[in-house]
């Protein structure tokens, strides 16, 4: 890329064909707060700008196969607080993440025990909104000790937790996982617990933990399920994200959301509270989650002004007409 | 000898501009982390005052006064954030008694570091003892595509001209124009200039005039005082640009060159070697048409 200086407002403007979906949300802000850019394109990132995501979270996760080294998980770590921060701010999006160990590599004892020893290296970094994504997969012994040891030093950093519960014997997993946070001395309203369901919804609720449910087709949550989850049970300590990541899954899974909820009548600002406002009350626990940052989108950081060029505001990326044949 | 310059004055400049631009409760923070780094004095206390800095001290842009402006040259902190005014001084505070100990500490604070981070320690090259140590750092750091950690180096960044060999100091201004930083920024843009990095701009403008993309007018800049019969043809399309800009530039380079073709083509607009010899038009002015200010 070169020479932006010659671009002009145009250049800037969404040229792909916008859906239905988009008109009914236009002007609403949306606070994705669990997925996985790493394993996404900045055709997403483009996309997910333009429904109205201004704010992101990204989990630590698992890359799809294990890893055999401490070094390629430092340098997951370090992608997600410098290299994916970077190229979200191109977008105008804010990037946070949460730094941990995931369930399934936590059965590694050997490469768990290094991973431990460096996660405090990266907790304390500026936007790291929690330690997450942890949890139970399989639900071994393995699986419990990094679990609990992961609570422990989210409860001495003062941040929120992130829980995935598992695919596999859910309900159980799910009681078992608020089991051990509130054994362990956490307070629930530290701790969002994500991936729920119909059927372990209420449990979460009750029990006073943030209740975060993934709209990801075929194997999680459907959004019209979402919907009915919303009427049933409201919206305090309820919130939707995509969790899009490697899988066939869906960025825009919040916004989407967001529309069906209107379009079945419910309030915008329930719509607000539960893809958006709570996300951010949960994770600002951490004090790294500054509105400011996101909420006055012209001034998104100057610091991070990508050249001396006027055109290009807040270090957006020019856009290339995706309908034509011809590439310049 | 650790520092190559008189760091415990400048640090004194950067300790006064942090105390009559920081809110009292950052000051408080500050004199804390002090307190507990000169009488514990260990690396992780040293380590979680830098990477805790935005919390306490915030990211709003400081302004410095022209007295410290002054007494802090070739350096500069222009532009800089409150947390990273921070993070360069407090940088200033590691022991330098010894070199391999010393670099240790901040080559781990590089590997470990975030966004910010990183374009707090790329920007404070020039404060660090040991110059010699941060060459490979400092050619790994142009490898960056992060825009902010690139224009820590480049811009008003005194070290990369003073300490890079050659090949890094030409791959730094190639990257400079190939990501659309301010290369008029450049310190030491002209006295580094050399014969293989003029051969190399020349070729990158006929690629992008290949390609019918623009040519970056301040290439001319570094092509000028090479200018001879391999790249006069080159200069002259610059020269007959249907943009403004690479016409000015044309002119400049040809007023930096001793090439008798050259020479006598900026005589050919008298208007333009006029206002050259009056500082008129300068590279600057050039500069600034450019990012279209």
């Amino acid at each position: 890329m070169c020479c932006n200086a010659q671009l002009t407002e145009k250049d800037l403007v969404p040229q792909s064909y916008d859906p239905a979906f988009l008109d009914a949300i236009k002007g609403m802000r949306f606070f994705d707060p669990h997925v996985h850019m790493t394993s996404r394109t900045t055709d997403d990132y483009q996309a997910m700008a333009d429904a109205g995501v201004v704010a992101i979270i990204e989990p630590a996760f698992w890359l799809g196969q294990p890893r055999t080294g401490i070094d390629t998980f430092r340098d997951y770590f370090s992608s997600l607080i410098g290299w994916e921060r970077f190229r979200s701010s191109q977008f105008g999006i804010k990037h946070y993440c949460t730094i941990g160990l995931n369930s399934k590599e936590a059965n590694n004892e050997k490469l768990s025990e290094q991973v431990m020893e460096i996660l405090p290296l990266f907790i304390y970094k500026e936007g790291v909104v929690g330690v997450g994504e942890i949890g139970f997969d399989d639900q071994t012994a393995l699986e419990e000790k990094y679990y609990r040891a992961q609570l422990q030093l989210a409860k001495e950093a003062g941040l929120p937790v992130q829980i995935h519960t598992p695919h596999r014997d859910k309900k159980q997993g799910t009681t078992r996982s608020m089991d051990i946070a509130i054994e362990m001395g956490l307070d629930p309203g530290m701790v969002i617990v994500d991936h729920n369901n119909e059927e372990t919804v209420k449990e979460v609720l009750d029990r006073g933990f943030w209740a975060a449910f993934t709209i990801y087709p075929f194997t999680k949550m459907g959004n019209e399920r979402m919907v009915d989850i919303v009427k049933q049970y409201g919206t305090e300590r309820i919130m939707v994200n995509s969790a899009a990541d490697w899988g066939i899954s869906d960025p825009l899974a919040v916004p989407k959301t967001a529309a069906l909820m209107l379009e079945r009548g419910i309030s915008k600002e329930d719509i607000e509270m539960v893809t958006y406002r709570n996300a951010i009350t949960a994770f600002a626990q951490s004090g790294q989650i500054n509105v400011a940052d996101f909420e006055r989108p012209a001034e998104i950081d100057q610091s991070l002004k990508f050249n001396g060029s006027t055109v290009l505001r807040g270090g957006q990326q020019p856009r290339p007409n995706k309908q034509s044949t011809i590439i310049r | 000898m650790g520092y190559a310059y008189e760091a415990p004055g400048t640090a004194a400049v950067l300790a006064e501009i942090i105390q009559q631009q920081v809110p009292e409760k950052g000051k408080q923070w500050i004199a804390g982390q002090l307190e507990a780094w000169q009488t514990k004095g260990t690396l992780q206390s040293f380590n979680i005052a830098f990477t805790a800095a935005p919390r306490f001290l915030g990211r709003d842009e400081i302004s410095v006064p022209p007295a410290a402006r002054e007494a802090l040259l070739p350096r500069s902190v222009d532009g800089f954030t409150a947390d990273r005014l921070f993070r360069t001084w407090w940088l200033l505070q590691l022991p330098v008694a010894d070199q391999t100990t010393y670099v240790q500490a901040v080559e781990n604070l590089f590997l470990a570091g975030e966004m910010y981070e990183l374009t707090a320690l790329y920007g404070a090259l020039p404060f660090l003892a040991f110059p010699q140590a941060w060459k490979l750092r400092t050619a790994e750091g142009i490898r960056s595509n992060i825009g902010s950690v690139l224009e820590a180096i480049m811009v008003r960044n005194p070290y990369p001209a003073q300490y890079l060999d050659e090949p890094a100091w030409n791959q730094l201004v190639m990257k400079a124009f190939f990501t659309d930083k301010p290369v008029h920024l450049i310190s030491g843009l002209d006295q580094r200039a050399n014969p293989e990095l003029a051969r190399i701009l020349r070729d990158f403008s006929r690629e992008r005039r290949a390609a019918a993309r623009p040519v970056p007018p301040m290439l001319w800049r570094l092509v000028g005082p090479f200018i001879d019969k391999d790249n006069f043809e080159d200069l002259e399309r610059a020269w007959f640009s249907e943009v403004h800009a690479e016409r000015e530039a044309a002119a400049l380079a040809c007023h930096l060159s001793t090439y008798a073709p050259a020479r006598q083509l900026l005589e050919t607009r008298a208007g333009m070697a006029a206002e050259i010899q009056q500082q008129q038009l300068t590279w600057d002015t050039v500069a600034a048409r450019v990012n279209g200010l």
